[in-house]
């Protein structure tokens, strides 16, 4: 999609939400030394504490087995903490405010065809809505409006099997924000779109942030998606060792190993290139790798 | 394995009959079974016949898939021909082998069930191929709605439903991928002697189960996350709208029903 | 020749409106002990052509012949069993499919299925279990305990316990982090390098393949829309375009090198260190004034991003 068609497109959505200076102060996710263990098991997050400011782009980095789900999972109340306070949107997790906290935060997860409710792509878009108790005009428009936002509008009436991963995955995304939720949680949510899918998500993810209306948590192994946001939580076994910018993440050799990461390639090659006296911090994007690569002497 | 799963998915080719109010073809259905039942004469029969032949024709939708559609039925179709024609006595002798004897009786009755399973069919498949899934779903809460008044939920059963119609095909297709997987690994259910075929059968259902645990599990948190609780009121995208087409469109059945008494 | 594939095309048979990609004119030759990365985008083929390998599915069209065994469209087939020995397929997310209580008792099921009495199975398990990397202790355990990495590595023993000759795999990879996804990649390496077996792999990231594959097989809409090594991509990566494919930052790189010092002969240099070293070096040569027609420069076809 087009950057600034997609920026229109959200744009004019801006006005509905005017955050006052009040609101502004409030974390949209504060953790408070949070433990949680499944049944009979070893405790899978360990005294967790973090605040997420509003508008932040959080990525949620760990090794396969690290508790990262988990710990989406308590973001809107899917699991319960045994130990510690968490408060999303403003309201502390507890069972009675679950409807409410859920409308806030909007969870995309990793598998695009086991959370595809609906029978077609309408249907799974109005899924939410319907829930809310809207009247069905109102529905209509929603779908319509967000189908567009995430270019499946020529699909609405086709069923999920005819649909590509990545396109699941735009319906899933579209599905989720119709519900206009503040919070926008991913888990993985890219993992398995092929190569392109993967890009076309994260493009999509840096328009939406640079809208400003979200507070992104996405939780990813992707080293593209990791340099696109702005903040770096790593977790191993539970417990949070690191919590860095992306650039930091990807100069620290260890945390990186330790989080089972790779640099990515641009990076890397970056470095060889400051390493052999090549280049000296001019460099600092893909873009800018290009524009060495088809000048320099 | 989707592709002969052909019932249970919609065809869109926007013809009259898919715009019908999903209650309408619902109600319709119900009618034309009772139809099927009460015909007993070979001109009432033919009479059902062109009927649902003119309805077909009116989907739009090519006569191919009606066939498809019955497909996965005609050894069913072909045993109860066999029992009825080979255990109904009466009418003339047709042949004789030994002590047994085929009797003209046997082969019609047989041939009218044959008749009547293939109608029954075809016409379930006029109703799924022109209504999606959605529709049909509110169709039948609709058309459940006067049994909420004695305390059921309707809509647990269609929900049910609708989930069942949106996965089974999903978990066919991966029990189907499953199999490949271990026929690659050697267990071929064709090459397989039958005592093999049991150790087969579990390499296939437990991970199909497994696996059907874990999409249930997402689908779970999925929904959940999309605010969805069980029994809380909720609203609709399809609204339904009765229109005097649909009246026309039982009628229709209703004036079948009466013709097929009267022949 | 040990796959060799003649203007194969497979329909699903039921035309349905919904139905899947299938196949059309593929030729295709792999020679034994080559590493064939396959790529192309969601529904492009790759997983039925995958399929073609070991008689799974049989073609529609053409002519498929695998090892010895010769399939022909429309005729009898022989028998399968040996060839689906001798070709281990392993299909996307094998840990799934995975079912005994034990992880040895599920490597053993291949090769006891193939006729090898317990001991040799476990044998050969035991083998299978230290080729992936993964610790013999792990055998006695169930799969379900496993790490997400390590019950896909015991997937994959559990067919490489078949000792097959060809190994194909759709998409082993996937949602494994970086580090177990270059691990597993490195083993596969190994597989091909030292014991001469063929591998042939689906990838949807061809950046992590590049170093190992010996040749790339690019898939479009059913067709074969390239066919040839990184070096032949470099230069044609409108290709990659037209199949609505992400370049590879790597290739990317590489092709504008390629472009600017007519490097089109040359093996491209693909990991960082090899890359950086190139330019070091091309620097240099430009300083004596060696590579001064710079062509013009054509941004077309290369890196997406933007």
């Amino acid at each position: 999609m087009d950057r600034a068609e997609m920026h229109n497109k959200f744009g004019f959505l801006e006005s509905d939400r005017h955050l006052s200076q009040e609101e502004q102060q409030i974390p949209a996710l504060t953790f408070k030394e949070v433990s949680f263990s499944y049944h009979g098991q070893l405790s899978n997050i360990q005294s967790v504490s973090f605040t997420v400011p509003q508008g932040q782009w959080v990525t949620i980095v760990g090794s396969n087995g690290s508790g990262k789900s988990t710990l989406a999972r308590l973001f809107n109340g899917l699991l319960m903490p045994d130990e510690g306070l968490i408060v999303t949107a403003g309201m502390e997790l507890k069972p009675d405010y679950l409807p409410a906290i859920r409308r806030k935060v909007g969870m995309v997860f990793q598998n695009p065809d086991n959370q595809f409710v609906g029978s077609t792509v309408e249907e799974d878009i109005a899924f939410g809505l319907e829930g809310m108790c809207l009247p069905a005009q109102e529905i209509r428009k929603k779908v319509d409006l967000y189908a567009e936002q995430f270019g499946v509008s020529h699909l609405l009436k086709r069923h999920p099997s005819e649909l590509s991963g990545g396109q699941k995955q735009r319906v899933a995304l579209a599905s989720v924000l119709a519900m206009e939720p503040e919070i926008l949680v991913l888990d993985e949510a890219s993992s398995m779109l092929d190569e392109q899918a993967r890009r076309d998500l994260t493009e999509t993810l840096q328009e939406m942030h640079c809208e400003g209306r979200y507070t992104i948590l996405s939780i990813t192994h992707d080293a593209d998606e990791i340099m696109a946001s702005e903040r770096v939580l790593a977790l191993r076994e539970g417990a949070i060792i690191g919590d860095v910018s992306p650039d930091e993440l990807f100069r620290d050799e260890e945390l990186l190993s330790r989080c089972s990461l790779e640099a990515p390639f641009a990076r890397k090659l970056v470095q060889e290139l400051e390493a052999r006296g090549l280049t000296k911090g001019q460099v600092r994007d893909e873009q800018e790798l290009m524009d060495f690569l088809w000048s320099f002497n | 394995m989707r592709d002969k799963l052909i019932i249970g998915r919609s065809i869109d080719t926007g013809s009259w009959i898919h715009d019908l109010d999903p209650r309408a073809k619902l109600s319709a259905m119900l009618l034309y079974v009772v139809v099927i039942i009460m015909v007993s004469s070979w001109t009432g029969m033919a009479l059902t016949a062109l009927f649902s032949i003119l309805v077909m024709y009116s989907t739009r939708i090519s006569f191919r898939y009606y066939l498809k559609a019955m497909k996965p039925l005609r050894f069913l179709m072909l045993f109860i021909f066999i029992v009825q024609a080979l255990t109904i006595k009466g009418g003339k002798a047709l042949l004789t082998l030994g002590s047994f004897t085929l009797y003209s009786d046997g082969v019609e009755t047989g041939m009218f069930s044959v008749a009547r399973m293939a109608l029954l069919v075809s016409f379930t498949a006029i109703l799924t191929f022109t209504t999606t899934p959605g529709k049909l779903n509110l169709g039948l809460e609709g058309v459940l709605k006067p049994f909420k008044k004695v305390g059921m939920h309707p809509e647990r059963l269609t929900l049910m439903i609708s989930i069942a119609l949106r996965f089974i095909p999903t978990i066919l297709d991966e029990t189907y991928k499953i199999m490949k997987a271990q026929s690659s690994r050697g267990a071929d259910l064709k090459e397989l002697p039958w005592k093999e075929k049991g150790r087969m059968l579990v390499s296939l259902l437990v991970p199909v189960t497994v696996n059907a645990f874990r999409r249930a599990q997402d689908l779970i948190h999925s929904m959940e996350s999309r605010g969805f609780v069980i029994n809380e009121p909720r609203t609709s995208l399809h609204s339904l709208t009765w229109a005097r087409r649909d009246t026309g469109f039982l009628l229709l059945f209703v004036m079948l029903g009466a013709a097929v008494i009267v022949v | 020749m040990v796959i060799q594939l003649d203007k194969v095309s497979f329909d699903y048979d039921a035309r349905t409106p919904w139905a899947n990609a299938a196949l059309r004119h593929i030729d295709l030759g792999i020679s034994a002990g080559e590493f064939i990365g396959v790529a192309g985008t969601t529904g492009s083929g790759k997983s039925t052509l995958l399929q073609l390998f070991n008689g799974i599915i049989k073609p529609t069209a053409g002519t498929v012949a695998v090892l010895d065994v010769v399939i022909n469209a429309g005729q009898k087939t022989p028998k399968m069993r040996e060839i689906r020995r001798r070709v281990g397929l392993v299909f996307q997310f094998p840990e799934q499919q995975m079912f005994e209580e034990t992880v040895e008792k599920d490597i053993c099921f291949g090769p006891m299925n193939f006729g090898a009495s317990q001991e040799e199975a476990k044998q050969k398990a035991l083998q299978a279990v230290l080729k992936m990397g993964l610790d013999p202790a792990l055998l006695e355990r169930s799969p379900f305990q496993l790490s997400g990495g390590q019950m896909r590595k015991a997937a994959i023993a559990s067919v490489l316990a078949m000792e097959p000759d060809i190994l194909v795999l759709d998409e082993p990879t996937a949602t494994l982090d970086p580090v177990s996804r270059q691990e597993l990649i490195r083993l596969l390496h190994t597989l091909c390098r030292e014991e001469g077996r063929t591998i042939i792999m689906v990838t949807h990231r061809m950046d992590e393949l590049l170093e190992a594959a010996d040749r790339w097989v690019l898939l479009h809409k059913g067709e074969c829309a390239f066919q040839g090594t990184a070096r032949e991509l470099a230069g044609r990566l409108d290709i990659m375009e037209q199949c609505g494919m992400a370049v590879p930052l790597p290739l990317a790189c590489w092709s504008i090198l390629s472009q600017r010092f007519n490097l089109g002969l040359e093996e491209p240099c693909l990991t960082p260190e090899s890359l950086a070293e190139r330019i070091a070096a091309l620097g240099f040569t430009k300083t004596e004034g060696k590579a001064e027609d710079t062509p013009e420069r054509n941004e077309e076809g290369l890196c997406a991003t933007s």
